[in-house]
């Protein structure tokens, strides 16, 4: 109806909002008149997307009113699943939650208490808030397979985790299994100008991306293998003597253990592991090292490739260190905590929950380095040197495997209830059935959805909550940023639905948390954070109109003035932390989880080896396979496979096949391409069919083409210092899906 | 007076279909219409050595129209400046338009019976804005401008890149620009 809206009509006001529908939080102006919007387009003057808007951007106007939101409290008034549902008040909704957590504290413990949440959607730091003070630490998030293992192992080498680019000033940008051209937009435009002006842009991705077609060189490695790429690297940096010796003598401690350690990873070594020729390894690893300054992006990949992920991110941090790209210009910058305003950890109380509770987080005796004994020996340099702490919602989680693990067995102790905000499990976390399983077993599930989820079908409680037009919005990185973006809710939520930041804070009263939730809007909370920032403004809504953002002025190389937050003030690349939780001091070569090399029998079963997790367009995670207007661009879903392997299995373009792992199996269309090896396949990775009947057993066909019935979430597949579990690198077959393969149970 | 052009620079797209989504969203179009789709070519070679480029589409707004000689009403028309467009209330549907443009930009809208295609944004090109498609585009892949502004970024960017013309040779002389990398033939 845009186009016949007269946008210069009296009464308009345009409201700073921004895109809610992946971590960019591109800015937005909608036009608002009593109490509607009537559109939204891109912010022009808005510093990161500059106008832009991705097709899922542009599609807010149909979120925000779409028929299928949940728009009022549901309480389950039938069996699990069968979508019978009594629309009750939230009074009511909140005051029977907070009954039933009250009473399963009382009898089973608050650690009996678990809450699941999923991409930044949400104030994590409420969430987390109100976790502390109820007495759990079993909050978690996907933040295992995304960055939070990054983050962590990076912090404990050099004190903190590179998250700013300066690109401008940079000669070579590494994109390591990361996809901008799919998922960050603002991103992929920077990069694309930068390339125009000289930048040498690395692709490091088994597929042939729409990122790898406009790079420089395109390293098409086997999944999972990145840590034998990395170690390979730092043998040629090392021994071709391409690493910065000045910054190597005065700020690193244990390059000659370093340098000892990586000789027997040369590249010759590396070439049946990774599917690259050693010539492809060197030439890499000189254009990254002798364009200098570089950058390494990160991306999730890493983050995903399970037994050997921590491993890989402390080579790839090696990396960065050796050749002193580390808060120079054009390099990884360093920014630390802001001093300015007021981070998110410390809205978070975690000071409230004792120390007895902190020791009961599930996998805190396994998966150290992003839990409470990873974290609280962070928190305590970076404090140090910088402060302030990195952000606990995310860096110190339960580790989700084993709480769905502990719902199944009691063990190490019951786990009775789960709040789920910002996610689908079933669709999201690892080894589907095993989720499944947990969340059909779990004595009390509460979802704070958009949707009607398999996840939400499942629950006791479904709780609407506001979108993107609808609440206000800072970003600062998880926290972990000295910079902020600040955005404004377009207008107030409609129908019933509430801000997760009021779900919290109620059920928080409810509970005797009272006088720690002074703040009544999120508004109100978010000035409190942006109050010290000095710029004079009396409200949250008066900075986003006059202000928006908040850049402090770069300061670079920092270490000279503060040094690296690490016990020995310098760049630990033999690291004092990790050896101290009981980890490998130096990286050190682990297969990946599933691999032909280590297992030759279950590569003979299972010969292909299978890649997942990667997003693509359209769609953000499992979201938004109900609009339509996106779902016409990808209708079904599809998997990448090479036509010589296509056609070894009779398989034609757009054939329905299944990809199966020894974990299950899934059907997806076949997409025959040259940008795959073809001894690797791809799965597109959310998938489920909200048109189908949601109920169960159908339950939106959530197993049938989920790429998480495929991924492994065994403790002896799960990266040793975070616990991130495998999604890429495992072992698959595929075959045709026929009439009589399609009725065996598998 | 003004002449709109737009150039489509496939170095920089990426096929993300935000420009397709954003003109259906913000024209209100029905699902199956599409004013700007955007094809992917590729990957043509064989693995690892491969190509892919994306070929954004839409009405070409030629200087010679043929859709508009073809209408036999005069709702499919040509304003001063260059864009080309249906007056809806005159047109019967015959369909006439869709069989002479050679660009498949044309799409009939079969709840109301009429004939629709992309008019450069033209409400919104007036008051000065630039189309959707081109606001949307994070890629920077679609540049919007006059060409008879020499100041213009199209103006500059058509007299020092050599653009390609889709199917130039029919002498529909289209006002959508092309720029490629050199290797790829259209």
């Amino acid at each position: 109806m845009s186009k016949n809206i007269d946008l210069e009509q009296e009464g308009i006001q345009v409201k700073k909002s921004c895109c809610y529908f992946c971590h960019q939080n591109c800015g937005v102006l909608a036009y608002v008149k009593d109490g509607k919007v009537l559109d939204i387009e891109g912010d022009l003057d808005f510093p990161t997307n500059q106008g832009g808007l991705c097709s899922r951007g542009n599609i807010a106007m149909k979120h925000l009113d779409h028929p299928a939101r949940v728009n009022y409290p549901l309480k389950r008034v039938g069996k699990r699943g069968a979508g019978e549902w009594q629309q009750i008040s939230w009074e009511q909704a909140l005051n029977e939650i907070a009954e039933k957590l009250s009473k399963i504290r009382d009898e089973f413990g608050a650690e009996a208490v678990a809450t699941a949440g999923g991409t930044q959607r949400t104030d994590d730091w409420a969430r987390r808030r109100f976790m502390n003070l109820f007495g759990s630490p079993n909050g978690f998030h996907n933040a295992h397979l995304c960055w939070i293992p990054t983050f962590m192992v990076e912090t404990a080498i050099y004190g903190w985790c590179p998250f700013d680019l300066d690109l401008d000033n940079s000669r070579c940008l590494v994109l390591w299994g990361q996809n901008p051209g799919a998922s960050g937009m603002p991103e992929i435009h920077h990069i694309m100008d930068l390339k125009a002006k000289g930048l040498k842009v690395i692709v490091i991705d088994p597929r042939y991306t729409e990122t790898a077609a406009k790079a420089d060189m395109w390293l098409p490695l086997r999944p999972g293998s990145d840590l034998a790429l990395a170690l390979a690297w730092l043998h040629v940096i090392i021994y071709e003597g391409l690493f910065d010796p000045e910054f190597v003598d005065e700020w690193c401690v244990g390059f000659g253990e370093l340098a000892d350690h990586v000789e027997q990873y040369s590249p010759e070594w590396a070439e049946p592991l990774t599917w690259l020729s050693a010539d492809q390894i060197r030439e890499s690893a000189r254009m990254y090292a002798m364009n200098k300054p570089g950058n390494i992006q990160w991306g999730t990949s890493i983050d995903q490739i399970g037994k050997s992920a921590g491993a890989a991110m402390q080579a790839r941090a090696l990396i960065r260190a050796i050749t002193g790209n580390l808060d120079a210009p054009g390099s990884d910058l360093l920014t630390g905590p802001s001093p300015d305003f007021v981070t998110d950890e410390e809205m978070e109380a975690n000071d409230q929950l004792p120390d007895e509770q902190k020791a009961k987080q599930i996998g805190s005796d396994k998966f150290k380095m992003v839990t409470w004994p990873g974290y609280s020996r962070i928190a305590e340099l970076t404090k140090e040197v910088w402060g302030k702490a990195p952000t606990a919602e995310w860096m110190c989680e339960a580790h989700p495997p084993s709480v769905f693990r502990a719902i199944l067995t009691e063990k190490p102790y019951p786990v009775k209830a789960l709040l789920v905000s910002a996610t689908n499990p079933i669709n999201s976390y690892g080894e589907s059935k095993l989720t499944l399983e947990a969340l059909k077993a779990v004595e009390f599930l509460v979802t704070c959805e958009y949707w009607l989820t398999p996840t939400a079908m499942l629950s006791d409680y479904v709780l609407p909550v506001a979108g993107a037009l609808e609440r206000p919005t800072i970003t600062s990185s998880y926290g972990c940023a000295d910079f902020l973006l600040a955005s404004q809710r377009a207008i107030q939520p409609m129908y019933e639905r509430r801000n997760d930041y009021n779900f919290w804070r109620d059920l928080g009263i409810r509970l005797g948390q009272g006088e720690m939730w002074p703040w009544e809007t999120v508004e109100d909370a978010y000035y409190s954070k942006i109050a010290p920032l000095g710029y004079g403004v009396e409200s949250y809504d008066e900075f986003v109109e006059n202000y928006r953002y908040h850049f402090p002025e770069r300061e670079y190389q920092k270490y000279k003035r503060i040094g690296f937050a690490t016990p020995s003030k310098k760049v630990e690349l033999y690291s004092s932390v990790l050896e101290e939780l009981g980890y490998p001091p130096l990286p050190t070569y682990i297969g990946p989880s599933e691999n032909e090399v280590d297992d030759p029998d279950l590569a003979k079963e299972y010969p292909l080896v299978l890649t997942t997790g990667g997003g693509f367009m359209p769609f953000h995670h499992s979201e938004h396979f109900q609009i339509k207007e996106l779902r016409f661009i990808r209708h079904e879903p599809y998997m990448d496979i090479n036509p010589a392997t296509a056609a070894e299995l009779s398989i034609k373009d757009g054939d329905w096949v299944w990809i199966e792992t020894k974990r299950g199996r899934i059907k997806q269309k076949a997409n025959l391409t040259q940008g795959i090896d073809p001894r690797v396949v791809y799965t597109q990775r959310g998938w489920w069919y909200p048109e189908r009947d949601m109920r169960e057993p159908e339950l939106g066909g959530y197993l049938e083409s989920n790429a998480n019935v495929l991924t492994s979430v065994a403790d002896d597949d799960c990266d040793p210092l975070s616990g991130a579990w495998a999604n890429r690198g495992l072992l698959c077959k595929v075959y045709k899906v026929t009439d009589a393969n399609e009725k065996e149970a598998k | 007076m003004a002449r709109y052009a737009m150039i489509l620079d496939t170095r920089r797209c990426i096929g993300c279909h935000s420009c397709t989504v954003a003109c259906k969203v913000h024209n209100d179009l029905p699902l199956e219409m599409i004013y700007n789709p955007v094809t992917t070519i590729g990957p043509t070679g064989v693995f690892p050595n491969v190509h892919m480029m994306n070929l954004p589409l839409l009405c070409m707004h030629c200087g010679n129209p043929p859709c508009v000689d073809a209408c036999p009403t005069g709702a499919s028309q040509q304003s001063p400046e260059g864009i080309v467009f249906i007056e809806e209330k005159k047109c019967i549907s015959c369909k006439a338009c869709i069989m002479a443009c050679p660009y498949g930009a044309r799409v009939p809208n079969h709840e109301k019976g009429t004939v629709q295609k992309c008019d450069f944004c033209k409400e919104r090109v007036h008051v000065g804005k630039l189309p959707y498609c081109v606001q949307t585009c994070h890629q920077k892949a679609r540049i919007f401008g006059d060409m008879e502004d020499e100041t213009s970024e199209v103006y500059k960017l058509v007299n020092s890149s050599h653009p390609v013309r889709l199917l130039g040779e029919l002498g529909t002389e289209p006002y959508a620009f092309y720029i490629c990398e050199s290797e790829v033939k259209l």
